[in-house]
């Protein structure tokens, strides 16, 4: 899917978050995660979202995904040469868009322990039924070698380190090709050396046309995002002053 | 094989403590409606089939002796097919070193090789007796040991005896068919019987009808012709008559009775095995949770996942099948092989019940899907997010429409109980307090939980109310068997005589004479409806002690007035103490007064009591009789049976003809033991049930220890030893266990009413009065204490094993 | 119930030894099916009582299984962990150290921490059910003492799932409090809280320790680690000292770990010199404890004290980055020994290379320290008679 490199028209963002308001109802109280979030990703950005835990950054993640149904507000993704309105899919729609739109990674990896590298790879071609069954294990072998776990193509995600995981939950959310990839603390539990090396998979990615969103509490890894936006109790806040110089500012 | 299918095929092995949970529950339901349908299906063929290939005699006559020639007027009787004559009687026999008498039934058959009527199957040595040889039937065996080839020594009514060599062992299925309590039979031949001092005559007529042999009404004719020909034309007295259609055997209803209330306890049997199905298999899902949260994540759809878990969900059930079904199959023919040798038949051999295999199918099947179809369904539609977070917090808790939690029944009854306690200032120790909040906690697993243990504990316990129930009304008819010897003779002797002899025996404190007639109650078109055996006690006999449930007693001036069993009430519903009825006494048409109603067991044929005044008189027999009733000082079994033998012994040697000599409650014995048979089949049963409920139980608590280890992990930080929390686990397990108990309590009384409606139907084909014991309710107590702290001590070894960091080593 | 001792008996009936946690060549190591890792490779740490402390380490650092260790949740696979006096792992059991945690040990995890099946009174007075300690009675007038302390008395009889994460995290701590332990380990007690209800635990804390409590606390905010009096930073299984992150904290940890290993330890004497002036400097140094006097001396002039250095501070960047020769003295100053730890010009050099920041940072304390130093040779021009200083230094050189 070859998409276009970041250019200045007034192409369509990617993915848009018009107003996005997210209030959780418990018996202790109303608590608003997310306050009103505008936000507009564009074609080849690799977009991280910075802020301490319980700022609201999974919850933002949550929303773009359509994992966790908003309170008000819309999210528009313009991805597979269709326009949708996350949040008026049925959970069914949106499972199958998802799967074909949308690759998802968390801290946690998420593998099925019991299905091997291999399976786990496959699995979402064969209940997006975009490819062919010989077809889907061929371009699963393909995505393996890709993340450079190919000869571990039939252990257990048990038998692999933490950050070899990551990387099949990477090639998991790549399986049906879809031009978005989300990120939850992708390097979150894994030692800065294996956690690197999982950025340099990202990285490698948006070179290759994805679009990345990435939430972490790294301020470390500021950097090395294209665009980075700092989240704060709910609010997208601008970047302190004293770290500006050292973090690129984001296009306008 | 794609990766979701393979999922399935993994997760089936996933966890082997719970496939073997699943498939065993599964499985048990099947297995028991597989013995119980496949029994079913072999008992009611085979033992009809057995029944009819044995050539069953369609018409039975008890008559006085007769002759060949006789009998050879017999054979153009209209619609008679074909017709035997044979001699029973009463003798008793003992093998030669034995010094221990039996009771049997001898029987004199004419001719054995053509035989046509009550065929004989040989098992063993010869299929026909020499002279002076004898026949066993297998039955014989049961009661003395005795082989081909080995002598047995009979005892005649005079006291000597003869020994006859057994030349073979026969089965006899049809002879005796409707009594299986009947003494057991030996065959002779005719010419035999000289050497046992009786008549080369017989008193028997085996008939089989030409058309007809299923149609009662036709049989009840064709007999009433016949004994009307022996009668009339013969002048040959027929005392009993006996019909059966040649396709049903006699006791086929009852044990299709039984059978019936087994089969309905199979089926509650699945039914509680179902919810121990649904409890499993939504606490897999839970455990799926997650599961299915990645994979609706990358694509997954509800129907897609749905599909998985119902493939996952019947493949337990093909697995349980594959266990049940060949169980289920042995079971079915091993209870049917005992049936068959209790009632005396042969089955057609071993088979595939195809009916049974359809129900075993749909219940391996059907079941677990109708039972795993909520969870499934609440499992596949659960959202990524609540999937993902693994959330279980949301327990069962209902939300009302702002999404706050709503009190339910438990969490309302648990905080007026905590209030209760508030306000009189009682803390409980909060370890108590989790084991008894935690019982509460997941309401649905909690409620089949229990009804599964409930309704076994409730099966159970009125299971042991219907045996007392069977017991206390066993007593009852005891209340009719208050000798302690009963003295029966060849030939009418006279009271004061006989009575005289029997007071010389030390312990012998009173003896009676009774009067004893066999009649047949006849319909008002003068066709045989029962017969019945008139038993004829001086009026105000001290040797029962009788209890009418309608009308009155006989009393001294009664004449041709008899109080009778209530199962007369089969043939005429609508008889009311007070009405008449029509019978057929020595040939005699008569009309007698009923005049009042009992409970007592009928067994070939209805019994009915009389006055020895009047009945003595009516059989010509004034001041004598055949048969005495004697009074001891003891009246325990063994003091009786020594007093029998001693009685016995005393009248031979005095030169009486002494048919026998029985202790007084040796005929309850053996109806007590055919009823022991069946309340361990109903034992079985509510074992069964118990042992579902346990399992139920079991896998309740492993599956709450399993979600609830964080929570463990916790305790464990803040100071909770491995004692601590085994009892919190095991203190839950019995408080569900008490519940249980609690609410078995309750349930235990309609199933006991219920229970005891159908079996005594089925048994005695009357209601009898329900008697509870408090037996049964105790040893369930001991049982599901005892079981439901075996149920959590597994899952709660495990909860102590866990070590906090593997508790709380999230993500 | 036997009546229990207001207070816990001493661990050890001599004067209690002065550590309160004693961690010795303490080593873990976890096997997987992918292979073995050594997760902490040898730490050494001490805490005294009454310390409150906080550990800081990145996801797969090892620091939650260094706080397995000082619960006593885990085992070490080698090395001695003492709390309180008691070695944890020599003498007792798993249900044994349930038990002992129960009476020592106050704990405060991120997530899952209240019994939900239990009222916050009910919760805090379990602790005290399993211990067995105070009366039955006096139990729960404890807890409604210990939930008036931190807010929550009104609240008592609700269950944890009818108030907020941050009054739960409160209800935890006085949970941990329940037993009177000396010691409270808190897991990111403000993990997931808003930063209102983190202040208020963190005040909770100061003043728990200023009552004699060690609060030890695990977070990875570093605006929570300004507040307690010792942040322990735990890199890939090692500890970095502590003087190397105060003094370069802008580093990465696994910098700042690569740093503690290159250093060396000196010690020097009271008044003893380290840097003569104009002397040749090939070395960074960070102090770790005591204090340094950095003294300027004029030619034919009295020497003048410009600065005084402590704990977390370093000298030698001037010299090291603009070259040549030391441009002030340095000595020990006269009241404490001083311990500095030495990193050679070349790591040092190498690390600032590694770290923009910390060379930016560095680069403007040069500059300051220069600027300093002008003025103060301005001043020194005036009061510039003392010999005595003088004669010292040369003495000692």
């Amino acid at each position: 899917m070859a998409l276009q490199p970041i250019s200045p028209n007034p192409n369509p963002a990617l993915i848009e978050l018009k107003d996005v308001v997210k209030t959780y109802s418990s018996e202790a109280g109303d608590f608003t995660a997310l306050k009103g979030i505008h936000l507009q990703v564009q074609p080849g950005e690799f977009l991280g979202i910075v802020g301490k835990s319980g700022a609201g950054k999974s919850t933002l993640l949550n929303m773009i995904t359509g994992v966790d149904r908003l309170t008000s507000g819309e999210v528009r993704i313009r991805a597979s040469g269709q326009e949708v309105s996350v949040h008026s899919l049925s959970e069914n729609d949106l499972a199958l868009w998802r799967g074909r739109s949308m690759g998802v990674v968390y801290q946690s990896f998420q593998l099925l322990p019991m299905l091997t590298l291999l399976e786990n790879i496959i699995l979402p071609m064969d209940l997006c039924g975009l490819y062919h069954p010989r077809e889907s294990r061929r371009r699963a072998l393909q995505l393996l070698e890709m993340v450079e776990i190919a000869e571990h193509a039939h252990k257990l995600p048990a038998y692999i380190s933490g950050g070899q995981q990551q990387r099949v939950a990477i090639a998991r959310a790549l399986a049906n090709d879809p031009p978005i990839l989300v990120a939850d603390e992708p390097t979150g539990s894994l030692d800065s050396v294996t956690a690197d090396h999982i950025f340099d998979v990202f990285e490698s990615l948006v070179q290759k046309g994805k679009t990345i969103v990435m939430v972490t509490h790294d301020m470390g890894l500021m950097p090395r995002f294209s665009r980075h936006l700092l989240l704060t109790d709910g609010e997208i806040s601008p970047p302190p002053a004293s770290l500006s110089s050292a973090s690129p500012r984001p296009k306008k | 094989m794609r990766p979701r299918w393979r999922k399935v095929f993994l997760d089936l092995f996933e966890n082997k403590t719970r496939m073997l949970l699943v498939v065993f529950s599964i499985a048990v339901g099947v297995f028991s409606i597989g013995v119980i349908a496949g029994a079913y299906v072999i008992i009611e063929n085979d033992m009809s089939a057995s029944y009819a290939a044995n050539q069953p005699a369609n018409i039975e006559l008890r008559t006085a002796d007769f002759d060949r020639d006789f009998l050879a007027t017999l054979e153009n009787a209209p619609d008679i097919a074909e017709v035997e004559g044979r001699r029973v009687f009463n003798i008793r026999a003992r093998p030669l070193q034995s010094q221990v008498w039996t009771t049997l039934n001898l029987v004199a058959v004419d001719d054995f090789e053509n035989n046509t009527v009550n065929l004989l199957t040989s098992l063993q040595g010869a299929s026909e007796p020499a002279k002076r040889e004898a026949l066993l039937e297998r039955k014989v065996l049961d009661e003395l040991s005795a082989a081909v080839g080995d002598d047995l020594v009979f005892q005649l009514s005079d006291g000597s005896t003869q020994v006859l060599r057994v030349a073979g062992i026969v089965q006899d299925p049809t002879t005796g068919a409707d009594d299986f309590l009947a003494p057991p039979i030996v065959y002779v031949t005719m010419d035999t019987l000289p050497y046992l001092s009786q008549p080369e005559a017989f008193n028997r007529i085996y008939a089989t009808v030409e058309t007809g042999e299923n149609d009662d009404a036709h049989i009840r004719l064709t007999a009433a012709d016949l004994a009307d020909r022996m009668e009339r034309g013969g002048g040959v007295d027929v005392y009993r008559t006996r019909i059966a259609l040649k396709n049903e055997h006699p006791l086929a209803p009852t044990v299709n009775a039984v059978l019936g209330i087994l089969m309905a306890l199979g089926i509650l049997i699945v039914f509680l095995s179902s919810s121990l199905i649904a409890n499993t298999l939504a606490a897999l899902l839970n455990q799926h949770l997650r599961h299915i949260g990645v994979m609706k994540l990358v694509g997954g759809r509800d129907n897609q996942i749905f599909a998985m878990y119902l493939a996952l969900i019947l493949a337990f059930g093909v697995l349980a099948l594959l266990l049940a079904v060949p169980f289920g199959g042995i079971g079915a023919y091993q209870l049917s092989l005992y049936i068959a040798d209790q009632l005396g038949f042969t089955l057609l051999g071993y088979r595939i019940v195809p009916f049974s295999f359809v129900i075993q199918m749909a219940v391996g099947i059907f079941v677990p899907l109708f039972a795993g179809f909520v969870p499934v369904i609440n499992g596949s539609r659960i959202t990524v997010l609540d999937a993902l977070s693994g959330d279980l917090a949301h327990e069962t808790a209902t939300r009302d429409a702002a999404g706050r939690r709503r009190e339910s029944v438990f969490e309302r009854l648990e905080n007026w109980f905590d209030e209760l306690l508030l306000r009189r200032g009682i803390h409980l120790p909060r370890p108590l307090l989790i084991s008894l909040r935690n019982t509460f906690r997941r309401q649905n697993r909690l409620l089949l939980t229990l009804f599964t243990l409930t309704m076994g504990g409730a099966i159970f316990i009125a299971v042991f109310n219907v045996r007392t129930t069977l017991f206390d009304y066993m007593d009852n008819v005891g209340r009719y068997f208050v000798a302690d010897v009963t003295l029966d003779f060849d030939k009418p002797y006279r009271l004061s005589e006989v009575e005289r002899l029997a007071r010389q025996e030390p312990g012998v404190v009173d003896v009676e004479g009774w009067a004893f007639a066999a009649v047949e109650v006849l319909y008002p078109d003068g066709t045989l409806a029962e017969n019945l055996t008139v038993l004829a006690p001086p009026a105000g006999s001290e040797m029962i002690s009788p209890d009418p449930v309608a009308g009155r007693w006989v009393q001294a001036g009664d004449t041709r007035s008899i109080a009778i069993t209530e199962g007369i009430l089969r043939s005429f519903p609508n008889l009311k103490p007070g009405d008449y009825l029509d019978v057929k006494i020595a040939g005699n048409e008569e009309r007698w007064q009923v005049v009042g109603f009992f409970k007592f067991i009928d067994r070939e044929g209805l019994i009915a009591y009389g006055t020895y005044e009047y009945f003595s008189r009516e059989t010509n027999l004034a001041n004598r009789s055949v048969s005495f009733r004697v009074l001891t000082d003891q009246h325990a079994e063994p003091y009786q049976r020594a007093m029998s033998e001693k009685l016995d012994k005393r009248f031979r040697d005095a030169g009486f003809q002494v048919s026998q000599a029985r202790p007084g409650l040796s005929a309850l014995d053996n109806a007590t033991e055919s009823l022991d048979i069946l309340v361990i089949f109903l034992l079985i049963m509510a074992m069964l049930t118990a042992v579902v409920g346990a399992m139920g139980l079991t896998g309740t608590m492993g599956m709450n220890v399993l979600e609830r280890t964080r929570e463990i992990g916790i305790m464990r930080a803040i100071g909770a030893v491995d004692a601590e929390i085994m009892r919190m686990v095991i203190v839950e397990g019995m408080v569900i266990g008490g519940i249980s108990w609690l609410l078995g309590l309750l349930l235990s009384v309609p199933f006991t009413y219920l229970l005891s409606y159908i079996v005594s139907l089925a048994v005695f084909e009357t209601p009898i009065t329900v008697v509870f014991t408090p037996l049964g309710y105790l040893i369930w107590l001991a049982l599901v204490i005892v079981l439901s702290a075996l149920a959590s001590i597994i899952p709660a070894r495990n909860a102590a094993r866990l070590t906090i960091r593997e508790v709380l080593a999230y993500e | 119930m036997t009546p229990a001792p207001q207070n816990l008996p001493p661990v050890s009936p001599a004067a209690p030894p002065p550590a309160m946690i004693d961690l010795r060549r303490v080593v873990k190591k976890f096997k997987n099916a992918a292979g073995e890792f050594t997760v902490l490779k040898g730490i050494e740490l001490h805490i005294g009582r009454g310390e409150f402390v906080s550990i800081v380490g990145k996801s797969g650092s090892g620091k939650s299984t260094l706080l397995n260790m000082i619960t006593g949740i885990d085992h070490p696979t080698s090395g001695q962990v003492i709390v309180n006096g008691q070695d944890l792992y020599t003498s007792l059991n798993e249900s044994g150290r349930s038990l002992w945690r129960g009476r020592n040990l106050g704990i405060v995890f991120q997530f899952f921490q209240l019994l939900p099946m239990l009222s916050l009174l009910e919760n805090v007075m379990l602790p005290m059910d399993y211990a067995g300690l105070y009366d039955f009675d006096e139990r729960p007038r404890r807890a409604r003492q210990l939930l008036g302390m931190v807010g929550l008395e009104q609240h008592a009889h609700k269950l944890p799932m009818s108030v907020s994460t941050g009054q739960q995290q409160l209800a935890a701590i006085a949970r941990a409090l329940a037993t009177d332990p000396p010691l409270l380990v808190a897991d990111e007690p403000t993990g997931n809280l808003d930063s209102r209800s983190a202040d208020t635990i963190i005040e909770l804390f100061t003043s728990l320790a200023a009552q004699g409590k060690t609060v030890i606390m695990v977070t990875h905010d570093p605006s929570l680690t300004e507040r307690t009096n010792r942040n322990i930073i735990i890199s890939d299984g090692e500890l970095i000292a502590d003087a190397v992150a105060l003094a370069l904290p802008l580093l990465s940890h696994r910098q700042m770990l690569q740093v503690t290993r290159q250093t060396q330890p000196h010690t020097f004497a009271p008044g003893q010199a380290i840097l003569l002036r104009d002397a040749e400097v090939d070395t960074f140094f960070i102090i770790e404890e005591g204090e340094v006097e950095i003294v300027l001396q004029g030619k034919n002039r009295a020497d003048a004290t410009v600065a005084r250095l402590g704990r977390g501070q370093y000298f030698g960047e001037v010299e090291l980055l603009r070259g040549g020769k030391s441009i002030a003295s340095v000595r020990a100053s006269s009241t404490s020994p001083v311990r500095l730890l030495g990193l050679p010009r070349a790591a040092f050099l190498a690390t600032l290379k590694e770290s923009p920041l910390t060379e930016e940072a560095i680069a403007r304390s040069v500059q300051s320290r220069l600027q300093e130093n002008r003025a103060q040779d301005r001043r020194s021009v005036v009061d510039a008679l003392s010999g005595t200083i003088k004669k010292a230094l040369r003495r000692s050189s």
